[in-house]
């Protein structure tokens, strides 16, 4: 005991001597949380069932019944998955921030710039509050509005968290489907608003800040691998404590899909034989707001129900890609012919991943 | 020292404000906290994701809510 009190002490006062805390204090301890996720997951299925069947004593083919089993299987998986990918999506992020990233942007030629833009934006930390002062920040660096706008696409719409749970669910396929033609979109659109020449249409106060001169700038931080898993930590905390509301109304969706909809009701409605299934998913999906995690169990159950991969590949993305909320807050920079001009791109970009993918596949 | 707390008022902007004035609070010197959340200043100063923190000038933190005790050390240093 005494040894752990003079260890304290010695902490504190941040004498250069102190020993340094053991691994598990270091955050070794993730490392045990590993295989009890493992374990979890394993039994997950038949947990459900038995809950489903064998507590609730539905029967199995049910309408009911298979809702029941779906939501008591998707709840524990989805957050088991979320839980571990938010962790790793987080931890590194800790490595990119916004400020590397405008530096690595600021002077491109279209094209490449377009391109790194696009793939940027999948990783960096961003979030839809923070989009005007990233905005005004990127073109202040000498960054083009067009690899800007490929950024700006790229962020929501190839979401980290989505990639993860599509690849985490559904394999790498599809995965690299939906980071494909995320990034195919965020490089055309960035590349057709820059050829626009739309930097008149920007708000006034936006034209006079970029041409404000620059007071300081912040300086960056190095991090140990401690902090950078304490981070990772706090983003789980912060990620699943903020979404889970949204993942339980998804699973509810999903299970009432799954259980509820005839097969060929959903083929029918979303299949590659409609021609209106594209538009009409982009049309349910734009002022549905959810987040990446929510939208994934009626993405499962749409899929199991015969829709079509376009389709539903279409919808996920006008869920998560074009945000109301994000789209009013980006209004305050852009007048609103640049505001049109942008969602439309981006809607057009959508419309067209689900026609190609509906009909090649 | 002035501390500034940068955002345009989202939920995380709110506790960094909390932390900061908690911090002066614990800290018991001659602080002053003050709220910007005007976005042209946030360009000029060379914030690019909000939550940010600056401390007599200087920007410490950006796109996170640095904790109480942390901004109690920045006051000391």
């Amino acid at each position: 005991m005494s040894e752990n009190t003079g260890c304290e002490c010695a902490c504190t006062t941040g004498k250069p001597d102190a020993p340094r805390p053991s691994f598990l204090r270091r955050g070794g301890w993730v490392l045990l949380a590993l295989p009890l996720w493992i374990l979890l997951y394993a039994v997950n299925h038949r947990v459900s069932e038995w809950i489903a069947f064998g507590l609730f004593k539905l029967t199995p083919k049910s309408h009911l019944g298979e809702a029941v089993a779906f939501f008591f299987y998707d709840v524990p998986k989805v957050l088991l998955l979320l839980t571990l990918i938010v962790f790793i999506v987080t931890f590194l992020q800790t490595f990119v921030s916004p400020t590397k990233v405008r530096n690595a942007l600021a002077r491109r030629t279209p094209g490449i710039g377009n391109a790194l833009g696009s793939v940027f934006g999948i990783i960096t930390p961003f979030c839809s509050c923070s989009a005007v002062p990233l905005f005004i920040g990127f073109l202040r660096a000498g960054v083009p509005l067009g690899v800007t706008f490929s950024f700006l696409v790229a962020a929501p719409m190839i979401n980290e968290v989505a990639l993860g749970m599509l690849f985490a669910m559904f394999g790498w396929k599809i995965a690299l489907l939906y980071a494909g033609t995320g990034l195919s979109i965020a490089f055309l659109s960035g590349l057709i608003l820059g050829r626009l020449k739309m930097e008149r249409h920007l708000e006034g106060w936006v034209q006079d800040a970029l041409k404000a001169p620059a007071m300081g700038e912040s300086e960056e931080e190095t991090l140990t691998l401690t902090l950078r898993i304490a981070e990772a930590i706090q983003g789980v905390k912060d990620i699943v404590g903020k979404v889970w509301p949204y993942i339980l109304v998804g699973i509810l969706v999903g299970a009432f899909i799954h259980g509820y909809v005839p097969e060929s009701f959903m083929a029918g409605l979303l299949g590659n034989k409609t021609w209106y299934s594209v538009p009409l998913a982009v049309a349910v999906g734009v002022p549905l707001y959810s987040n990446a995690a929510g939208v994934m169990p009626i993405v499962e159950a749409l899929l199991g129900k015969g829709a079509a991969l376009g389709s539903t590949l279409a919808f996920m993305m006008a869920v998560i890609g074009l945000s109301l909320p994000e789209t009013i807050i980006l209004r305050k920079v852009m007048r609103p012919r640049l505001i049109a001009t942008f969602v439309g791109v981006v809607a057009l970009g959508i419309l067209l991943v689900g026609y190609l993918f509906n009909a090649i596949l | 020292m002035l501390i500034e707390v940068f955002g345009p008022g989202c939920a995380k902007c709110e506790t960094l404000l909390k932390h900061a004035k908690h911090a002066v609070e614990q800290s018991g010197g001659d602080h002053q906290v003050v709220k910007i959340s005007d976005y042209a200043t946030m360009a000029i100063r060379g914030i690019l994701s909000t939550p940010a923190l600056a401390i007599d000038g200087q920007l410490k933190s950006q796109g996170k809510v640095v904790s109480s005790d942390e901004i109690a050390a920045f006051l000391k240093a």
